[in-house]
């Protein structure tokens, strides 16, 4: 019996039946944090061949340019959009993506408690599903033939992980079906030069958990559901067309065709237009190093994170206490019962009932731990952004140090 | 020669009520690259047995003297053409417009876009369709863009106005002079990484690549810049050697760059150069501890207790609320470890 109170969380004292079957799993493994999860059954085990999830996404050039657009334009406000495309093997091709209709909210909408931010919540609207059917159906006129295959967002620095994206993407997860993938578009991060595109999918584990919608302790503890394994990452290939191709090839074009006569003086280097007008020429930016706007923006998204972890704790440590407090009146109700108990039964009387206490007092409600991971996930996210970012900044920074000091390999100032 | 686009400008041509434009300013296109995708992805995918398809352009104007219209984005509009005659499906045109302008309010119709170069009758006829006052584009002129692809030759995009030409009055709706306007496609700072992204796939066998982590960027931009540099080594030795004609405007260049280094103090530069990577060591050891912190105390709230399993939340909680006010501890002091359990 020992056994199985070890193994068991916070046991309560309305018994609970489960713990037994537990004790059954955990047999031949210690940790009951990595216990798989034999009796939760998994949506992929029980779909069929064509709800297998995509292993790998292939994003086509129109889709990439135009989802860069949106977000850009949209800046520093979040953009969402929709994508098309078809399932192939595992792999999903998304060929083609549409912005969701945006509703300006007034000014005065902006100050009222209830204003939620419209286009992050713009996936899930039922005014959308309507759209996205009917920007499909028209596409299908004129012959392409595509499904809905997921929704886009943008990010600023990796601050996608809230409750927004998670409803959005179990939305599109429960009602088309798995084949259904977010991808997040960092603007911040691309503007540095690298284009950041990423794919995500939720995991089974957190698409059942999330079904139910309790995140306690006890969930948790069956489960064995760790923030980290929220999210899924998909690996990306961009594809591109034929013509596509060859426009990529012509387009470094004023510089490729043909000679130019020798420059007579440097005005004429500095000003001739082929040079000057090609903007896409080799691009600097990459090399430049520019730390200090995102290492601030890291630090205030760290602040953020830390103070959520906090309100969340203190929330928890709230309910623990008040736990505590009414499960030390009920004792002592109950112990109170029990001389009463004692009393009548010396005077021949009826004994009281002695679990009226569960109708007397209420136990509270545990708060839910969604919100914590989350923001945990999140915090994984900035930490490996940062690490991505020093490895980077701390060559350029050394390269740059070794030039500039005098006599260090090879260069010369004079 | 490096051959620029020419193009010649005539007075653009007035609407009948000439007192709506007050500039005749000459006309010119920007294109973005999204709505130039579009377009190709749109002509790859065109039934078999047509020639060329079209669809409708839609962008901003300039404000203040309407010279230069941007064209944002595009959609495909389904027509059929025959010898004689050709149809459009302008059903779907109003429809899809629509649906665009819910989602992106500012964008007004400006032309449409054919997939070959050739102009013909029938891009007279659609042509004036798109002019013409109610649903078309009126009072500014429509701009027509070809986009041609064909197999083995370059992508051509050509962009003009047209105006009326009066031939006789029965033939007047279809006829039209297509002015070359001048066009320009006009990339973002986010438009050139992603480009060159997809430019990484241009040597691939089946067009496609993966998306590089910065680092991976870093090294590609590298070895780019060490290969200019080896190139203008080269010329340089060339000149000495005394192989290459000498240019004293590109000798003078090459000085005015390498001069561009800027002469600072060693000790300054040590000094900038240990504050600057302090800072950078210090977010990054930041926020690695706070993710290991949070993951200790998420691994502490949903942990079993092997101790006191007895009356509830009790002591288990209090262990947790004792935890996370630890956790809280070395926040504030920076670099001391972690006096969690």
């Amino acid at each position: 019996m020992t056994a199985n109170l070890r193994v068991g969380g916070i046991v309560l004292p309305s018994a609970r039946v489960k713990i037994i079957s537990q004790e059954e799993l955990h047999q031949d493994n210690e940790n009951p944090l990595e216990s798989p999860l034999p009796f939760i059954v998994r949506p992929s085990a029980m779909s069929t061949l064509e709800d297998q999830p995509p292993q790998a996404v292939q994003l086509e050039a129109l889709t990439v340019m135009k989802t860069i657009k949106h977000c850009a334009a949209r800046h520093p406000a979040t953009a969402t959009g929709f994508l098309v495309g078809m399932d192939n093997n595992g792999t999903l091709e998304v060929t083609n993506c549409f912005p969701f209709p945006i509703v300006d909210v007034p000014a005065e909408a902006q100050f009222e408690q209830q204003h939620f931010n419209s286009a992050a919540a713009a996936p899930r609207a039922k005014a959308n599903a309507a759209y996205q059917a009917e920007m499909i159906r028209m596409q299908k006129e004129v012959g392409v033939d595509a499904n809905n295959v997921g929704w886009y967002t943008s990010a600023n620095l990796g601050d996608f992980v809230n409750s927004n994206f998670i409803e959005n993407q179990y939305y599109y997860q429960k009602e088309l079906n798995e084949r259904t993938i977010a991808l997040v578009h960092d603007i911040s991060r691309s503007s540095q030069g690298a284009l950041s595109m990423r794919a995500f999918r939720l995991s089974p584990q957190f698409m059942t958990a999330y079904k139910e919608n309790k995140f306690t302790t006890e969930a948790l503890l069956k489960s064995g559901l760790k923030y980290s394994e929220i999210l899924v990452e998909l690996p990306i290939r961009l594809h591109n067309a034929h013509n596509v191709t060859t426009f990529l090839n012509q387009i470094p074009s004023l510089l490729s065709k043909g000679e130019i006569t020798p420059p007579t003086s440097v005005h004429s280097i500095e000003s001739n237009p082929s040079i000057a007008r090609d903007e896409l020429g080799p691009n600097f930016d990459k090399l430049a190093l520019n730390i200090d706007p995102f290492l601030q923006q890291t630090c205030d998204n760290l602040l953020d994170s830390v103070e959520t972890h906090h309100v969340e704790s203190n929330n928890f440590s709230y309910y623990s206490r008040a736990l505590g407090r009414e499960q030390q009146k009920i004792q002592q109700w109950q112990a109170k019962r029990k001389a009463e108990n004692a009393a009548r039964a010396i005077s021949k009387q009826p004994p009281l009932p002695e679990d009226e206490w569960q109708k007397l007092f209420k136990l509270p409600t545990e708060p839910s731990r969604l919100e914590s991971m989350l923001n945990s996930r999140q915090v994984e996210q900035y930490a490996k952004q940062v690490d991505g970012f020093v490895a980077g900044t701390s060559g350029k920074m050394f390269a740059v140090r070794g030039n500039l000091l005098p006599g260090e390999a090879g260069s010369s100032v004079e | 020669m490096v051959e620029l686009d020419s193009s010649l400008h005539l007075s653009r041509p007035l609407g009948p009520a000439a007192g709506y434009q007050t500039s005749t300013t000459p006309l010119t296109v920007v294109i973005q690259p999204q709505a130039l995708f579009s377009i190709l992805d749109h002509s790859s995918r065109r039934p078999p047995d047509q020639h060329r398809v079209i669809g409708t352009l839609l962008g901003t104007r300039s404000d203040t003297d309407d010279s230069s219209v941007t064209i944002h984005s595009a959609f495909a509009v389904g027509h059929t053409e025959t010898t004689d005659q050709v149809e459009v499906d302008m059903e779907y045109q109003k429809a899809m417009l629509a649906l665009h302008m819910r989602a992106n309010p500012k964008e007004v119709l400006v032309g449409w876009y054919a997939t070959s170069s050739e102009l013909n009758t029938f891009s007279a006829l659609i042509q004036n369709h798109y002019s013409s006052q109610g649903e078309g584009t009126y009072p500014y002129p429509a701009v027509h863009l070809t986009v041609a692809s064909e197999a083995g030759k370059d992508v051509e995009v050509r962009a003009y106005i047209s105006s009326a030409v009066g031939v006789t009055p029965e033939r007047a709706a279809d006829s039209a002079a297509f002015i070359p306007v001048p066009h320009s496609i006009a990339y973002d700072a986010a438009d050139v990484s992603a480009i060159d992204s997809l430019g990484g796939a241009r040597d691939a066998e089946n067009r496609t690549t993966n998306i590089l982590t910065d680092i991976e960027t870093l090294e590609q931009s590298l070895v780019s810049t060490i290969d200019m540099l080896d190139r203008v080594s080269k010329y340089v030795e060339g000149v000495i050697e005394e192989e290459v004609e000498p240019s004293t405007a590109l000798g003078q260049y090459l000085l005015n760059t390498l001069a561009l280094a800027p002469k600072v103090e060693p000790t300054d530069i040590e000094r900038n150069f240990n504050e600057h990577i302090q800072d950078v060591l210090t977010v990054s050891y930041l926020a690695n501890m706070v993710r290991t912190q949070m993951d200790l105390s998420n691994r502490l709230a949903t942990s079993t207790l092997t101790m006191g399993g007895g009356p509830v939340g009790g002591t288990d909680n209090n262990k947790e609320g004792g935890d996370r006010k630890q956790n809280r501890g070395p926040r504030q002091n920076r670099g001391e470890s972690i006096s969690a359990v």
